[in-house]
């Protein structure tokens, strides 16, 4: 019961913080509206179109290869935690699991993919 | 330190951390050189697949990783198979590296040893997780290569489909284990069984006789994975579009390594680990009627439907549903001749299919079709190529003397004798029924094809010219298959280990 | 009725809502919204089976990496918030899909009617040990008893990065593998038989 009741009080600090800071500036900002402010902020040029275009193809090679990454960083995090427990076996095992993933890196960076121009 | 660490035994693993390496290096060496000839990778694929074939012949057999690695004989055969169909495969693709592969053939030839390596890995694996592993790595690039010639729209609809198809009937089996590793609590082939097998005799296990409706699921689940792998009615839709659309090497490495990875996989989990809910006299949950049943669809639909086809791929992707259902024939006879007759049908089907293969890709390369109307006068422009195809299309019929007739005739006896020991089996004698029926059915599409090469007149016969390796790759099978049908003793006698290597099991 | 079960079935609920919005969905970022929402929700579920690791991973990996690669695809496709997802599915196709929703849903009442509670009281599946999902147990066996699918695991993500590059990567005039190509052009013997 006590470990949820340090994650209520966190939640709870949390979205006070947020509520505190819009109250206070709501409390000192001036308020003057007017119809340019409403306006789509695009590093003060007027916004062409609407956001929905097609992203260019890279993008998404980019997010395939960060997965692929990220879960290698996710077989990574136990081995962290239990490093000190399991010793220098399981740095070897994951040496040689990084080196087979480090190639997957050389091969997408010979190949070219990571360069964007 | 409170862990304890699995004996490893690394070197039993030899074979396939080489040909691993070897895919590396193949795939460094094109993307690192600038420029080099068309050839190049494939034949450094083929070195290393040869070299991977040395290596095994002084790999011990034995067991590495705890429990989780087997290198027993059953997994030396299909990895001899897996090396040739690759070989094989990687043999015919030379005409195509040279004209329409033009970009990343090293990953090609990269991408099918990597999945030779990852069915060597499924066929040494006696555990569900290794195994799940196995057939990901066997199938993930088999989607890349399905898809290869990416302005080709059927190519890119083929890898669409298998990848699809392929993620679905993944995450089915691996529901199903689930299930079996919820019902058992643990992934051990051979522990599965031991625990379901005590529980099953001794019926005192109250777990176990009223969790029947999960264990159905889980069977049900299982078989509808692995049937998707094998093509099995009805999950068979998948197998001609992605047939006909990969590039031709690939389908012929589709049709036979894959799927005798997914024998491998069948084997391991429905009769090493599954093996007491098939016997009829103790479970409730028979699987082997409703694989009949499966096999039985494959053998007619697959023959029927092969008989309409006018693309020669298309065909054969029918011809090898039909197959597939022959093979579950010898899979349902669990005693010692069942394994050891899928072994060499799939050895048969080996030469024949690849060989095959092999001259439609021949073909395709320089006519660009794989209408069977185009093979009209092969006899007379190029009487090898016609010669060989004969060869391999009465072997896949079923013809004696050819390894294709043995094949089918190990099956259907080893499902006999299986049907004679048993008791409430009288359904495999009607399996065996239709299997001979219509292997009737076969002869008249096979038939259609002789006919055309032979008696079809054409203002414009195919002229061929060949390439060396492809030759080298069609003369393999047709010494395979005539070879090892008037002698199919060798091959035979190599098979008849495995059914030991699955313990002690078999009556 | 503890907090515990309060919070697994609050959590629960949640991800049921948010996976029936997502197919309700008609514009796709909605749709991949909701199933964020729904993961999230799941997470907390896990967390609440003493499955701590499988919790994070699923939030990392799946609501996190794998969600911004749907949308990725969706911006890819172009797809306009207001259009339609296509035409209605043809009859043989909807039956198929009930079907196998029904056959999925019978399934699960089995299971949670059945057995694993009979079971659970025999004794043969207990309850879970103390530590057990936590992610020190998890690394314990991934590092030794399951070492072998673990480096597996790396083959496998290695060839996923292989083949996300050979499918995806755009070609573009200049590149060196085109340049390789010109050598070969002169002794290719293409010819649609003449």
């Amino acid at each position: 019961m006590s470990e949820y009741l340090s994650v209520l009080i966190f939640a709870v600090t949390g979205a006070a913080i947020v509520l505190f800071t819009f109250f206070i500036s709501k409390l000192i900002r001036p308020h003057n509206p007017y119809p340019e402010k409403g306006v789509t902020y695009e590093c003060a040029e007027d916004a062409i179109g609407d956001s929905w275009i097609r992203f260019n193809p890279r993008f998404y090679i980019f997010a395939l290869i960060f997965v692929i990454f990220d879960v290698e960083v996710i077989f990574l995090f136990p081995w962290a935690v239990a490093f000190g427990e399991l010793g220098l076996f399981a740095l070897v095992e994951m040496v040689i699991f990084i080196l087979i993933l480090f190639f997957g890196l050389f091969y997408a960076w010979k190949k070219g993919v990571l360069k964007w121009v | 330190m409170e862990f304890q660490l699995p004996e490893i035994n690394l070197q039993l693993m030899a074979p396939e951390i080489f040909l691993f390496l070897w895919a590396l290096a193949v795939m460094a060496f094109d993307v690192t050189t600038k420029r080099k000839s068309s050839s190049t990778a494939g034949n450094l694929a083929l070195v290393g697949l040869a070299v991977t074939g040395v290596i095994m012949v002084f790999t011990d057999q034995g067991r590495g990783f705890g429990n989780m690695f087997f290198n027993d004989s059953m997994a030396v055969f299909f990895k001899v198979i897996f090396l040739a169909a690759a070989f094989m495969a990687i043999g015919s693709s030379f005409g195509l590296t040279h004209t329409r592969i033009l970009n990343h053939r090293g990953e090609y030839f990269g991408l099918i040893l990597l999945s030779t390596v990852g069915m060597m890995f499924l066929a040494s694996s006696s555990e569900l997780i290794s195994l799940y592993i196995g057939l990901e790595l066997t199938t993930i690039p088999l989607f890349v290569l399905a898809a290869f010639f990416k302005d080709d729209r059927k190519s890119v609809e083929a890898g669409i489909k298998y990848l699809v198809v392929g993620a679905f009937s993944s995450a089915l089996l691996l529901y199903g284990l689930s299930f079996i590793y919820g019902l058992t609590g643990t992934t051990d082939i051979a522990q599965i069984r031991s625990i379901l097998a005590h529980s099953a005799v001794a019926g005192f296990n109250p777990a176990y006789q009223e969790s029947t409706p999960i264990m159905v699921m889980a069977v049900l689940a299982i078989l509808g994975g692995i049937g998707f792998k094998l093509a099995l009615p009805p999950f068979h839709q998948w197998v001609p579009d992605v047939y006909e659309g990969a590039p031709t090497p690939i389908t012929a490495f589709l049709s036979v390594g894959s799927k005798a990875a997914g024998l491998v996989a069948f084997a391991k989990i429905m009769i090493m680990g599954l093996y007491d809910l098939y016997d009829p006299s103790k479970a409730p949950n028979d699987w082997g009627i409703l694989v009949g049943v499966m096999a039985a669809a494959a053998m007619i639909v697959g023959n029927v439907l092969a008989i309409r086809q006018t693309n020669i791929k298309r065909m054969l992707a029918y011809s090898s549903i039909a197959h597939a259902g022959y093979v579950m024939v010898g899979m349902l006879a669990l005693n010692s001749l069942g394994l050891a007759s899928v072994g060499y049908y799939m050895f048969a089907y080996l030469f024949t299919n690849m060989g095959a293969f092999a001259i439609v890709a021949l073909i395709e390369d320089r006519t660009g079709s794989c209408e069977i109307a185009s093979y009209a006068g092969l006899s007379k422009t190029s009487p090898f190529l016609a010669i060989s195809m004969t060869i391999f299309l009465l072997s896949l019929t079923g013809i004696p003397p050819l390894a294709g007739f043995f094949g089918k005739f190990y099956v259907f006896a080893a499902a006999i004798k299986m049907a004679e020991t048993g008791s409430g089996l009288t359904w495999i004698y009607w399996l065996v029924g239709v299997g001979l029926v219509t292997s009737v059915f076969a002869l008249y599409y096979y038939a259609n094809v002789m006919r055309t090469m032979y008696f079809v007149e054409t203002d414009s016969p195919l002229k061929v010219t060949m390439s060396p390796m492809a030759v080298a790759v069609i003369v393999i099978g047709v010494v395979g298959v005539v070879v090892f049908g008037l002698n199919p003793q060798p091959i035979v006698q190599f098979a008849s280990d495995m059914p030991a290597a699955l313990g002690a099991l078999l009556p | 009725m503890n907090l515990d079960t309060v919070i697994f079935i609050v959590s629960a609920v949640v991800a049921v809502f948010g996976a029936t919005m997502m197919i309700a969905q008609r514009n796709p970022v909605a749709s991949v919204l909701y199933l964020i929402l729904s993961l999230v929700a799941q997470a907390v579920c896990y967390v609440q089976l003493s499955a701590l690791f499988l919790g994070a991973i699923l939030v990392v990996v799946y609501a996190g990496a794998i969600m911004v690669l749907f949308l990725f695809v969706i911006m890819l496709l172009n797809l306009r918030g207001s259009e339609d997802l296509g035409q209605p599915p043809k009859a043989l196709s909807r039956f198929t899909k009930y079907t196998i929703g029904i056959l999925m849903t019978l399934e699960l009442v089995f299971i949670i009617k059945g057995a694993p509670l009979k079971a659970m009281a025999t004794g043969l599946i207990g309850k879970a040990p103390d530590g057990f999902g936590s992610v020190e147990q998890v690394a314990r066996l991934m590092f030794t008893d399951y070492l072998y699918p673990f480096e597996l695991t790396g083959v496998l993500l290695l060839i996923a990065v292989v083949g996300a590059v050979v499918v995806a990567k755009s070609r573009k005039p200049g590149d060196p593998e085109e340049t390789q190509t010109e050598e070969t052009a002169g002794t290719n013997t293409n010819e649609a038989g003449s």
